[in-house]
């Protein structure tokens, strides 16, 4: 079979023209279309300038931001089936799912790995849409929903920081908390606080900690956080996102 | 068919093939390891192959010492000795040994099984298993191998479901005392 005859059966198939419904053929009507009628391409403009797509350009930090965030969602479920936010065994199921689960420690470390770089093409992505002055009108308020998505970002690396329980884990978060403790009017140590009646059990930390202190109630705060309440944010903001830059159509020079 | 020399394959072919390669290699790799990942490979669970103490500690009669911990009756005869598994074999439940009338009852849906794991009435299919056991030879105890159970296949008789009780008595599930 020549390579024509298999790309020609692959597209023929029922299945194929179920997902891409509209053929083959490289005409204008048919792009539109393909991405018109598709859950996943509706996101992305029907038409952008080729100039604009240029990874000279563009650098393509915001789609590898996704890509890291979509492997970190995939390997996250698989830690999570071996991992228990217990204090007495948090610790001992990193261990486990390092040295005894079979591919525990690539799963781990593309996680781990995946989380630091997330960090970095987020950081080039703002700075790539800062020097291309891309955040300027009538992309604004894009602007504001990466700077949200970059906290997040930010708080989902810190949050995951404390789950492997080890001595690095609590210092890192001892030390983070404290600038909770540091905010004006809400944090015990920040201006303001003592003359608010702000105690270190009543302040922003121990909201945050659970607690005076990292401890049992930290971590399955900082757990439920880090699986839950901060990806499905980060979903919904990324939907946002990328529906404004569908909207308001790619910069770049015309 | 045709050969690949009666239609030349150009270049963009050619990477094309190469591209797809590489992701059907990607998702084959990410499928076998994922595959990989979900068997653990340590356990956490109770024993399955563990010591209940000596023959001598057993008299004649049953004993339930072990039932809550490690789901197995332990059964002394005249003849000998056998652990028999206190899963009842309709729907898993645990039945409870009634002296008075010398069976066990399970309290989920009336399995009756007697001392020697035959069915005497209810809805089990077959008898009640008995577990390996051997005697450890440097300390005496019996070691229960819970996992490796003997499953005969019984008679439908008119008093319930029977297996020749010389027939169980053997190795490895028995121990002559």
């Amino acid at each position: 079979m020549t390579y024509k005859q298999l790309t020609d059966w692959v597209t023929s198939t029922q299945i194929y023209k179920a997902i891409f419904r509209h053929g083959y053929e490289d005409t204008p009507r048919n792009r539109a279309l393909t991405t018109f009628s598709n859950v996943l391409y509706h996101l992305h403009p029907v038409k952008t300038r080729r100039e604009s797509i240029k990874i000279r350009y563009t650098w393509c930090m915001g789609g590898t931001s996704m890509l890291l965030f979509l492997m970190l969602a995939i390997t996250g479920v698989l830690l999570m089936f071996y991992y228990v936010p217990d204090a007495r065994r948090a610790y001992n199921d990193i261990k486990d799912i390092m040295n005894v689960v079979s591919f525990g420690s690539t799963f781990r470390n593309v996680h781990r790995l995946a989380a630091h770089l997330m960090v970095f093409t987020v950081w080039v992505h703002m700075t790539r849409v800062f020097l291309t002055g891309s955040y300027k009108s009538p992309r604004e308020f894009n602007w504001i929903i990466g700077v949200v998505l970059l906290m997040l970002t930010l708080l989902l690396s810190w949050t995951g920081y404390l789950l492997p329980w080890d001595q690095l884990a609590l210092w890192a978060i001892t030390v983070g908390t404290k600038m909770a403790a540091a905010a004006p009017f809400l944090g015990v140590e920040g201006p303001f606080g003592a003359q608010l009646g702000i105690r270190p059990d009543n302040d922003l930390k121990f909201m945050l900690l659970g607690g005076t202190e990292v401890g049992q109630n930290a971590l399955l705060r900082f757990y439920v956080l880090h699986c839950v309440v901060l990806p499905l944010m980060v979903v919904m903001f990324l939907a946002i996102h990328f529906w404004r830059v569908r909207k308001d159509g790619f910069s770049g020079p015309l | 068919m045709s050969n690949i020399g009666d239609e030349k394959i150009t270049r963009r072919d050619f990477f094309s093939l190469v591209g797809w390669a590489g992701i059907a290699a990607t998702m084959g790799g990410s499928a076998f390891s994922f595959y990989k990942y979900y068997f653990p490979n340590v356990l956490y669970e109770s024993q399955k192959v563990f010591k209940i103490g000596k023959p001598s500690d057993y008299p004649i009669g049953l004993s339930e010492n072990w039932k809550k911990e490690r789901q197995v009756w332990v059964v002394r005869t005249e003849r000998g000795l056998y652990a028999m598994i206190s899963i009842c074999r309709h729907l898993g439940c645990t039945p409870n040994w009634f002296s008075d009338k010398q069976v066990f009852l399970c309290p989920c849906h009336g399995s009756i099984y007697d001392l020697g794991g035959n069915v005497l009435g209810g809805p089990a299919p077959r008898l009640l298993w008995r577990a390996a056991i051997k005697i450890d030879p440097v300390d005496g105890q019996i070691v229960v191998d819970f996992n490796h159970r003997q499953d005969p296949d019984p008679v439908s008789t008119e008093s319930g479901l029977k297996v020749d009780e010389a027939s169980r008595e053997v190795e490895p599930f028995f121990i002559k005392v």
